[in-house]
């Protein structure tokens, strides 16, 4: 276990290392970022003064809801960079995973290790900067149960949208080319969740609840912690079925990666 | 100029054998055109008109940019920078045509294609699931034609303008990406302009972006009216000759600096 971490630590930090040789350009990188996030949020903040609310929420509100998912996702996505389907996609066609597999150490460690984004903190540190905005503006009640949900609500989020990383990485194993439809998924269901579900046409809000249960990932965490009633009527245990569908989610992405990697045949390059 | 026309056609061709790959994009830009048209039904809520701009229009608006994504290459296009860096550039750089030219005629030949393969058929999709808005007359739609042109030439240029950058340093790619974020807002693709505070609408008309996307959504929409579309259109005009201005003087300095390496 201690030799697995030490292991994980050095082949990040060489990432590290080598994304900081370019400085300038790793800080334009952070910047582009940074603000394409801050632009994305701006861009649906500044028109509520022309229209007031979302289907009745405010902007505090819809706030609490975009700061969570993107600092989740940015994590998510400097975590599981390894794993971004368009990029691994570009290592199973070079033939790298080959060289990977010829290695004696456990395969999922090694994509984990081989790519680590570091220009992500840009996302990270805006939607965290948006979560602490949406807190003053919203009067919260804190209690024990409200501040564990809400840290279960991120770590959730990472590993749901990470296992929908790793199974758009292993379909690569197949398609060799990073599927487009995999991106509704990754980056579609992380706009979704950012604004409330119940302004969702009723086919989409219930493929994402029964399907791929992503409402339970923001929206009914958020709706018991900012106390709003339940549009929906779904039993009153349903915010706390967060970490159920992000382990959920992983469990069933760790499953479908080792089949996929007991079936891998190489491309030949 | 026949050499201009022969360049977009083996563009054209060349981009129509990735129409498997632009297909598969529209599936896509479906599912975020149906989250973004919600959006503005839940942020019109009892609302009819804002600004001008119905929700039917803004739903339209919706469909447009999704529809425009490609044809104005509005997410990134690296195409330039790439040969500055491989060295391919001193090839084009002996052809016995413009070097603007060049890349124009190539742009134009991707454009044709997306337009077709992804602009008209998001909107024709669309035009199924939502109740869109039009542009009615010959005046206005030949409005429209126009100033689609005039933002494709205003995208190249500006385009073409940005990845000269890569003249000066080796790693271009972080500032070409900070620029299209830049885009994205100001040009009113992720919100239309007339939605936001007049200051940021005011900061945004001191920038090429505006003219590249919200005056086609405007004139569309019906917004600007009568003398409003050919001042609108005369902006556009200004931009386009500006940028083509200002790519030829960057990249004479450019030129100059160049260094090209045998092997």
């Amino acid at each position: 276990m201690f030799q697995t971490i030490n292991l994980y630590r050095r082949l990040i930090g060489v990432q590290i290392r080598s994304q900081m040789q370019y400085r300038f350009s790793f800080f334009m990188e952070l910047a582009g970022t940074a603000l394409i996030t801050l632009l994305e949020y701006a861009a649906l903040a500044l028109v509520f003064a022309r229209f007031e609310t979302l289907k009745g929420w405010t902007l505090g509100q819809v706030a609490f809801l975009y700061g969570l998912a993107e600092l989740s996702f940015g994590v998510m996505d400097l975590v599981f960079s390894g794993f971004d389907p368009g990029l691994f996609g570009w290592q199973v066609r070079r033939g790298r995973l080959d060289q990977l597999l010829l290695r004696p150490v456990n395969i999922t460690l090694q994509v984990l290790g081989s790519e680590f984004m570091l220009r992500r903190i840009g996302k990270i540190v805006v939607g965290f900067a948006i979560f602490l905005a949406a807190l003053s503006m919203n009067p919260i009640d804190w209690t024990p149960l409200k501040v564990l949900l809400t840290s279960l609500v991120v770590v959730s989020q990472v590993i749901f949208f990470g296992g929908l990383f790793m199974i758009g990485a292993t379909i690569t194993f197949w398609t060799v080319e990073s599927i487009e439809v995999v991106n509704i998924f990754t980056y579609g269901g992380s706009y979704m969740i950012s604004h409330p579900m119940h302004i969702f046409p009723d086919i989409i809000r219930r493929f994402f609840t029964f399907i791929i249960p992503a409402v339970f990932l923001n929206y009914y965490p958020a709706l018991y912690i900012l106390e709003l009633p339940d549009p929906f009527d779904m039993p009153a245990f349903a915010p706390f079925l967060t970490p159920v569908a992000g382990a959920w989610m992983l469990a069933l992405a760790l499953a479908f990666w080792r089949f996929g990697i007991r079936h891998y045949q190489s491309t030949g390059t | 100029m026949r050499l201009f026309w022969q360049l977009t056609k083996t563009s054209f061709q060349r981009h129509l054998t990735y129409r498997t790959a632009a297909l598969a994009g529209l599936m896509t830009n479906f599912f975020f055109g149906i989250l973004r048209a919600a959006i503005f039904v839940a942020l019109y809520d009892l609302q009819t008109e804002v600004e001008g701009i119905t929700l039917e229009g803004a739903i339209t608006y919706a469909a447009l940019g999704q529809a425009m994504i490609g044809y104005l290459s509005l997410f990134s296009w690296f195409e330039l920078m790439n040969t500055i860096y491989t060295g391919d550039i001193a090839s084009d750089l002996l052809k016995p045509m413009n070097y603007f030219g060049f890349w124009m005629a190539q742009d134009l030949g991707r454009a044709a294609v997306n337009f077709a393969l992804r602009g008209v058929t998001v909107m024709i999709g669309y035009a199924f699931i939502f109740d869109l808005v039009w542009p009615r007359g010959v005046t206005r739609i030949f409005a429209v034609a126009v100033s689609l042109l005039l933002s494709w030439l205003i995208s190249f240029s500006w385009r073409f303008l940005i990845n000269l950058f890569s003249f000066w340093t080796p790693n271009a790619r972080g500032i070409l990406r900070f620029f299209f974020v830049l885009s994205w807002f100001f040009s009113g693709f992720l919100m239309p302009l007339r939605f936001f505070p007049q200051w940021v609408i005011s900061i945004s008309y001191l920038m090429p972006f505006p003219h590249m996307f919200n005056t086609v959504i405007e004139i569309y929409l019906g917004v600007l009216k009568g003398p409003e579309i050919i001042l609108a259109l005369f902006h556009q005009v200004l931009w386009v000759l500006g940028l083509i201005l200002a790519g030829q003087l960057v990249l004479r300095l450019g030129i100059r600096r160049l260094v090209i390496l045998g092997g």
